[in-house]
């Protein structure tokens, strides 16, 4: 598995039918997704677009295998993952799923190289191959002269490309990021969304949620979410 | 993730809160250091003990003691408390010994210019100095020579020789014991760690048996030496011997071989102290278990503190072991940091008590090696459960903690 590339374009990279999140906060129900069905093939750019508290974050969590749906059936890579064990879970976050957050979410005692060779650690690659590997994606991430620096030395752009850098390690099947641009000025977010794009054209999949329409615009399917209800798509291209 | 990625981890995490990390380890570091301490003190004190009894046997000599009464206090009617001189010369006679003396204890006062001291007095054969354990610093031993001509010569032992001459050398001096002169021919100083001198005082005067005699009749001779001569058996001359001296003294019970009271009083020296020691280092045991409680809060703390960057790791795919390794080995590695630290102050701190105090601490590798084990058991008993509180978290909890 991992190796984008490998994927042919067809194929139904995610999987989701009927899925439902509730929260039970004290003695309420809180449904916060519902009936959600959606598939993303591998090879596509999508993005997730709704107001705030719509349910965006809530249905990445579940894509990326952090959090499990309460209703329904998802399928990673014709996995269906509401059977694994934690350490199956674990195992796909490291190799199936990449995660950019719009708070970075950079570990603030390591220096950039170390925090992109994380996931590559708990893959128990070799320190010499993970060096290797985190150099070069910094590199292609025009931050070959911050290899050294901690997360509180680098700019908002800087640490998000760390991030993208950190996210691509293991050569994930899906980028998934959430407001990524959103703690970044309106020009370092356009930088970020090229990448994005860039990656994408290199066979990247790409989920990318956002409740801002030129950032969704960098897609060419966009998913509409309103209240925890899939409301519409368009495809732009 | 390999064994020294993990404790290279570790250590970058402990590093980047030194203090905590410090005051952290500081309750293993003592408790360690106090348990090495303790066993060093009590191993040493007991050898001390034992021997200063152990050497109080000579080889070919036996002493023989009017033997106690089981119940300490006033004499019992009929109590033998001293030899006669016709026990001397009923042992002088005997087959298997090759020559007879006899030693005697007691205070005195000894006078020197317009110093008046109160000394220990201890009087015996040429062979005083290994009887009552000391070594001639300047000077010389008496003779045999000079015990049988009851010459009128003495040892001073360094701290008395201090108080009454000063810096100045004693040899040569002339000194007034019990108002008779004596000349003072040599300075000792105490062979071994003297237990005794802590409570005594060290003020020790040394003179022959026979001087002893004339400048005290009064004195009791309370003990007799013997030499057995090369080729008898001790042990078989010490039971005839014995046996023979109360039949003369028409006392069953009147005499005593010392080394069987010797033996006795080891093992109760070495039940003692044992006791003691097991008692000593059981309380530092427990500030050992205080430390390891100290290292389980620190920990809890950390996961709290930490929580979002356990979320963090989890989304790139830690496993719960991952993350409950991560925590085990950082607490490991403080109650091991702390023990090693502990073992170098409580092996540092026992040589230094020998050293400066003349305490024969000893110390005792196996109590290095448990104490510093049982930091690693600590380490890990204390770290399972919040290691494992971090590992149990839900992933996307750990992420929107705040
Ligand atoms: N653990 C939780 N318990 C209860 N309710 C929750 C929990 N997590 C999220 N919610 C609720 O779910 C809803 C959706 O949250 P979510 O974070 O997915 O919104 P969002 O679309 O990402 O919004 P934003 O654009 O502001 O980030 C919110 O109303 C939120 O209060
Ligand atoms: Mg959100």
């Amino acid at each position: 598995m991992g190796g984008t590339q490998t994927v042919t374009g067809d194929c139904a990279l995610i999987e989701v039918s009927h899925l439902d999140k509730v929260y039970s906060v004290g003695d309420d129900k809180v449904t916060v997704l519902q009936n959600i069905n959606l598939t993303v093939r591998a090879g596509e750019f999508v993005s997730i677009m709704g107001p705030s508290g719509s349910g965006k974050s809530t249905l990445m969590h579940i894509l990326g295998c952090l959090d499990v749906p309460s209703r329904g059936q998802y399928q990673l890579h014709g996995q269906a993952v509401e059977s694994l064990t934690p350490w199956e879970l674990a195992h796909i976050r490291n190799q199936e799923v990449g995660f950019v957050f719009q708070n970075f979410y950079l570990l603030p005692r390591m220096t950039a190289l170390r925090n992109v060779e994380l996931p590559m650690v708990y893959a128990g690659i070799s320190p010499v191959d993970r060096r290797r590997r985190a150099s070069e994606l910094l590199h292609q991430m025009g931050l070959s002269d911050r290899f050294q620096h901690r997360p509180n030395t680098l700019s908002g752009g800087q640490k998000q490309r760390v991030a993208i850098a950190r996210a691509l390690a293991n050569n994930p099947s899906v980028l998934l990021a959430d407001e990524p641009t959103g703690a970044l000025d309106t020009k370092t977010g356009e930088e970020i969304m090229g990448m994005f794009q860039a990656l994408n054209q290199g066979g990247v999949t790409v989920v990318v949620i956002t409740h801002d329409a030129k950032v969704a615009h960098y897609a060419r399917r966009t998913v509409h979410l309103l209240d925890g209800k899939i409301v519409g798509e368009e495809d732009l291209r | 993730m390999s064994f020294t990625e993990m404790w290279l981890a570790a250590a970058s995490s402990l590093r980047a809160s030194p203090l905590r990390t410090f005051l952290t380890m500081l309750g293993i570091w003592i408790g360690v250091a106090s348990i090495i301490i303790i066993v060093a003190m009590g191993q040493g004190g007991q050898k001390a003990v034992i021997s200063t009894i152990a050497s109080t046997r000579l080889q070919n000599t036996i002493q023989i003691l009017p033997q106690e009464i089981v119940e300490p206090g006033l004499p019992q009617p009929g109590q033998v408390l001293s030899f006669q001189t016709s026990d001397l010369q009923l042992a002088q006679q005997f087959s298997g010994v090759a020559s007879v003396s006899y030693s005697l204890y007691g205070q005195a006062t000894v006078g020197y210019h317009s110093h008046t001291l109160n000394a220990s007095v201890q009087a015996g054969p040429a062979y005083l100095n290994d009887l009552a354990h000391f070594t001639v610093i300047s000077g010389h031993m008496f003779t045999s020579t000079d015990v049988l001509a009851h010459r009128q010569v003495a040892l001073v032992s360094q701290s008395l020789a201090g108080q009454l001459f000063g810096h100045e050398s004693p040899i040569g001096r002339v000194i007034l014991v019990g108002g008779y002169p004596l000349q003072v021919i040599g300075e000792t100083i105490s062979s071994q760690f003297d237990l005794m001198s802590r409570f005594l005082g060290s003020n020790y005067l040394y003179l022959p048996s026979t001087t002893c005699r004339d400048l005290f009749p009064w004195w009791g001779i309370s003990e007799m030496d013997v030499q057995v001569s090369p080729g008898a058996s001790v042990g078989q001359v010490s039971q005839r011997l014995v046996t023979a001296l109360n039949i003369h003294a028409h006392n069953a019970q009147a005499f005593e071989d010392a080394s069987g009271l010797w033996l006795g009083l080891e093992q109760t020296v070495r039940k003692v102290s044992t006791i003691l020691t097991l008692t000593i280092g059981s309380v530092a045991g427990i500030a050992l278990l205080v430390g390891g409680i100290g290292v389980m809060n620190i920990m809890l703390v950390s996961v709290t503190e930490r929580t979002q960057e356990i979320g963090i790791r989890m989304s790139l795919g830690a496993t719960r072991r991952a993350v409950l390794l991560q925590f085990l080995t950082e607490a490991v590695m403080i109650t091991t940091g702390g023990g090693l630290l502990g073992v170098v102050l409580g092996v540092g701190a026992s040589a230094s008590i020998r050293w400066f105090t003349g305490f024969p601490a000893s110390v005792s590798w196996q109590a290095a090696g448990v104490g510093f084990l049982f930091s690693m058991v600590i380490g890990v008993a204390c770290g399972l459960y919040p290691a494992n509180k971090a590992a149990r978290l839900n992933p996307i909890d750990a992420l929107r903690y705040e």
